[in-house]
């Protein structure tokens, strides 16, 4: 067999389609099979654009005179599938051009695996923002539950270390008869009035510093100075218990259900921690809270009892009325004030 | 339907093999392959990445509602839609799917039937 003819042996055999055109007018001089499965067999004599039909003659011409090398894409539909072909054409021999290699090569399958991987990733993309926001519905869940500097430890150590604070305060708020409307009302009207309620709650104890902690049916337990320690918290607990009543008091007025309600204010030390494995409840205890919990069962409705040890840190905001020496269980003897919305604070609620 | 099949066969990794081998069947199908005559392929790959990919709950849900207008206006028969179901199950078994979790995914496919089926004219 001559060179010639191995040649053309092998340029039959490959699976990559080959033609050979003519470098004056491309008309066609050889082509293989697969050239021919795919764009049909030439017609000898006849030029590449009457068998390439989409192919851009004046971007082949411009291209293989700046580059000598043509490169472009050209699909065919063959049965039902539409086939992607690249295209190479370039001189047989880089010095007279006087003929050209078409090459194509099938890329179809590229294509088509491009598109998968195109359509994978738009669902493993849309997954991913799911698991984002699922993510986040999930830290709002757990914000509810613990304060953010204590989830931040949480999330970062998957544990809680309980944390002793010398100096917080403690504002404890409980119902008057609350057992009483129980009882006597469906527990979705209970459980909507008390929503409703507390919402407020959560918003005044934001906007005073103080940090709810539990609500234990319908009572509200916040505190201040903890876990961000504040020196102000004897004041962040008073302003958010005068305003506790205040919006008691302005809510009677226009709703149907009127609540009463007694608080009592703590100071002191207290550790807070998360409790549980499975359902996490970040809780404080300490005589802070149990004083706070003892002032709230001694006060009249509507009223606000906190230990007279608090008095030189309030005195200039808030109205004290003493009351006198008072035996508290556990804590033995001591002197009580009352606690009520200063000058300043009474003249500005007389305005609204 | 169990979130296993998808991973227990590989992932994407395996199921992007049987996508691509059920579209070349479907293609050539004289049954069904004609549908597919003027159908966009990167569209077609789509869905039908999509569709498997949730057949075997993988991370994608295609809804009833998307299968219905991916294919009312087709017109579809029955036999269209056994010999695509044959396909699937053909396919699944090259791909060395376990009989039962061929069930599977054609009880799944089936349960769909109606949607597919259905051209929009009721």
């Amino acid at each position: 067999m001559s060179i010639t003819a191995i040649n053309q042996q092998l340029l039959r055999a490959i699976g990559v389609g080959i033609a050979v055109v003519r470098g004056d007018d491309f008309q066609f001089v050889f082509s293989n099979a697969p050239f021919a499965d795919w764009f049909g067999k030439p017609d000898p004599g006849s030029p590449l654009q009457d068998v390439l039909h989409d192919i851009d003659m004046d971007g082949v011409r411009a291209a293989l005179d700046q580059t000598g090398r043509y490169s472009g894409e050209i699909s065919v539909k063959l049965k039902r599938r539409t086939l992607v072909i690249a295209l190479s054409i370039s001189g047989a021999d880089e010095e007279t051009n006087d003929l050209f290699v078409v090459e194509c090569q099938n890329i179809t399958r590229i294509r088509e695996l491009e598109s998968m991987i195109d359509s994978y990733s738009s669902m493993v993309e849309r997954n991913t923002r799911e698991l984002e926001r699922e993510k986040e519905r999930v830290e709002r869940l757990l914000l509810n539950l613990m304060p953010r500097t204590v989830y931040e430890e949480f999330k970062t150590f998957g544990v809680v270390t309980p944390q002793l604070y010398e100096s917080v305060s403690v504002v404890m708020l409980d119902f008057v008869d609350f057992t009483r409307f129980s009882t006597n009302h469906d527990p979705t009207v209970t459980l909507g009035e008390l929503n409703d309620i507390f919402t407020a709650f959560d918003r005044i104890a934001e906007q005073f510093g103080c940090e709810r902690i539990k609500t234990i049916g319908d009572a509200y337990l916040a505190v201040a100075g903890m876990p961000e320690p504040s020196p102000d918290h004897m004041r962040a607990v008073a302003n958010c218990a005068v305003r506790f009543i205040r919006y008691l008091e302005r809510r009677n007025q226009s709703h149907q259900y009127k609540w009463e309600a007694r608080i009592g204010l703590g100071t002191g030390s207290a550790v807070g921690s998360v409790v549980g494995i499975q359902k996490y409840v970040y809780d404080v205890f300490g005589s802070a809270v149990n004083l706070a919990a003892r002032l709230q069962a001694f006060a009249n409705p509507m009223c606000v009892v906190a230990p007279d040890s608090m008095k030189e840190f309030l005195v200039e905001e808030f109205h004290l009325d003493d009351l006198g020496k008072q035996e508290i269980r556990s804590f033995g003897e001591m002197r009580l004030m009352r606690i009520s919305p200063g000058i300043e604070l009474a003249r500005k609620a007389g305005r609204f | 339907m169990s979130k296993a099949l998808f991973d227990k066969y590989g992932g994407f990794k395996s199921v992007s093999r049987v996508v691509m081998a059920f579209y070349d069947k479907i293609l050539d199908s004289d049954q069904v392959g004609d549908y597919f005559d003027d159908i966009d392929m990167p569209k077609l790959i789509d869905h039908q990445t999509k569709f498997i990919s949730s057949l075997l709950g993988g991370p994608v849900s295609y809804s009833d509602e998307r299968l219905r207008r991916a294919h009312a206006s087709l017109d579809l028969t029955h036999e269209d839609f056994d010999e695509v179901s044959r396909l699937l199950s053909e396919t699944l078994a090259e791909h060395d799917f376990t009989p039962q979790d061929i069930d599977t995914v054609i009880s799944e496919i089936e349960a769909r039937r109606t949607c597919i089926l259905s051209t929009g004219r009721s």
